[in-house]
Formats: structure tokens, C-alpha cells, sequence
């Protein structure tokens, strides 16, 4: 089944958290496999546009606002091809988000998210279990081979 | 002022704001997101920019107030704010907030104050330079809309 094309509905002023309006939408990219991504940012700004910049590609992707809503989420049976996930979140940190969710099995790809990369950060995440680590914001360039990556190991 | 010569200009105001280095690429790739069921797109993640940094300004002023300065906290406030400022290539904004960093890493309080002047400077103009272009290109989808054939 094609993946479903949804767009941001922005109404009268002000981001939208999305509501599903369906649209004509030109789709960037297309890929073999109907790709999911949940998107972790505490910014609703870099949350936005972490969406859209995945959903402009073809990836169905969610976005929530903290490490314990993108936890409980996985918890409860859902699945994603990739996670994109902020290292600074409220209460929950990013490493303490991606440990709970290996702990859990996930074995998707987890790619880290900062503003600026330090070293000390860089370990943290990794020893928490992501998979790559990029400066905000996406950039196709580096967020669409990782997709191709995943899709065609699917 | 006709369509074309609208589209002429909000083209060339474009040009004017990277070629000054106010913003980069990632400004491109955000308009990209524009469509027809949001045509405003790039305004919006400004106008939301502007709203959620405000704050962040007035507490890394009264931060830098404060007597010791905590270091650590105008590092967490200055990376916030590039965090968000890497949203739509706000590059001058950027640079500046790196540069703060460096002076936080480095404990220079006058080093910070100084580049913190800077950065709100910048911030402030290319506030203005975008509100500028935000509106010829406003102006400029009217007319096109205005000029379509019913």
C-alpha cells in the first residue's frame, strides 16, 4: 500500500502540529518500502520542520515533544524505520530516551540530534546507543542517504 | 508594481540577504517545504522563531547582569538559540552565537558581553530584513493570484 502523503495544515497564523490534512503534495523522493520516522525535539519550531523536511522525502513520520512520549510510544507497539532525536530534552534526556529504547529490542536506525556537537556529547549519545550524529538542522544531503541506507536494507 | 517585476524583486531581495550572509541554504530548503496548502510556510517558522527567541535574549541579558556570571548557563541559553536559529539559516546569528560559546568556554565576560551586543544586533536586523521581504513576497503572490485567468 503507498504510504500515505500528508501535509501540514499551518490554518490562520502559527505552526501547526499537523492535523492530516491530505494534499497534492510533490513528494521528493519515493523508495521501495512504506518508511516511518518518529522525530524527538522539545522545540516546536526544529520539531516542524524536522517533520516536514522527512515527510517532503516520503517517510510517514511522527513527532513528539519529549524522551517519554517518544518511550511510551515505542512501548506501546509502535514501530519506526529511523528516530531522529534531540541529546537536550526536558526531565528525559535524549541518551536516557535512546537507552530505554534499546533496552526495549528496537534495533532501528537512531540518528542523534544537536545544535552544536561537542565530543563529551558525541560519546554520551553514541555509548547510549544511537547510530549517527549530526549537527541541526536536516539536511537532505546527509538524511536522505541514511534513508536509502535503511529502505534498501528492508 | 506589476507581477513580474514583483517576482523580479522578492528574487533579488533573496539574493541581497545571502549574498550579505543574513541567511544560507537551509533558508532554500524550508521554502522548499512551501505548497499550496501552505504558501506562508518560511514566514511562519520565522514569526515562530522571533516569538520563541525572545525570551531566550531577555534571559541571556539578564544572565549576563548577574555577578558571577554562570558560564554554564549562558552556554545552555546560547545553545538554545542556535538551535533554533539553525532552523531557517540564520547565519549571522548563528556565527555570532558561536562565537559566544567561545568566550563562555573561555570564562571572558567582557568577551561575552560584547559578541551577546552583536548577536542582538543582528538578530534585530535581520528581523527587519525578513519582515521586508516577507512582504514583497506576499505582495507578489497576490499578484500572481490576481493575475490568473478565472
Amino acid at each position: 500500500m503507498a504510504p500515505t502523503i500528508e501535509s501540514v495544515y499551518l490554518g490562520n497564523g502559527g505552526l501547526s502540529e499537523g492535523n492530516n490534512k491530505r494534499s497534492n503534495r510533490f513528494v521528493k523522493a519515493t523508495w521501495k518500502n512504506n518508511l516511518t520516522a518518529l522525530v524527538v525535539d522539545n522545540v516546536e519550531l526544529c520539531r516542524v520542520l524536522e517533520r516536514e523536511n522527512l515527510r517532503a522525502y516520503g517517510v510517514e513520520t511522527v513527532a513528539v515533544e519529549t524522551g517519554e512520549a517518544a518511550v511510551e510510544l515505542v512501548a506501546s507497539g509502535s514501530t519506526f524505520n529511523l528516530i531522529f532525536i534531540d541529546i537536550y530534552l526536558p526531565t528525559m534526556s535524549g541518551p536516557e530516551a535512546v537507552r530505554q529504547i534499546r533496552a526495549m529490542g528496537v534495533r532501528s536506525k537512531i540518528i542523534g540530534l544537536t545544535a552544536i556537537i561537542t565530543e563529551k556529547d558525541e560519546q554520551d549519545f553514541f555509548a547510549a546507543g544511537i547510530d549517527e550524529f549530526y549537527e541541526k538542522p536536516l539536511d537532505p544531503d546527509w538524511f536522505v542517504p541514511i534513508i536509502r541506507e535503511v529502505d534498501n536494507q528492508i | 508594481m506589476d507581477r513580474n517585476r514583483l517576482a523580479r524583486q522578492v528574487a533579488l531581495q533573496k539574493q541581497s540577504l545571502f549574498d550579505q550572509g543574513y541567511i544560507d541554504q537551509q533558508f532554500i530548503q524550508v521554502e522548499e517545504l512551501q505548497d499550496v496548502s501552505s504558501p506562508n510556510f518560511v514566514e511562519e517558522i520565522v514569526t515562530s522563531y522571533y516569538q520563541d527567541t525572545s525570551r531566550l535574549i531577555v534571559n541571556i541579558e539578564q544572565a549576563l547582569e548577574r555577578r558571577p556570571l554562570d558560564f554554564d548557563q549562558l552556554d545552555r541559553y546560547i545553545y538554545q538559540l542556535n538551535g533554533r536559529s539553525t532552523s531557517f539559516g540564520a547565519r549571522k546569528v548563528i556565527a555570532e552565537g558561536a562565537l559566544f560559546r567561545e568566550y563562555c568556554e573561555a570564562e571572558n565576560a567582557e568577551g561575552c558581553k560584547t559578541t551577546f551586543q552583536q548577536l542582538k544586533t543582528e538578530y534585530a536586523t535581520l528581523k527587519r530584513k525578513l519582515e521586508a521581504y516577507f512582504q514583497l513576497a506576499r505582495q507578489a503572490r497576490l499578484a500572481e493570484t490576481a493575475s490568473r485567468p478565472m
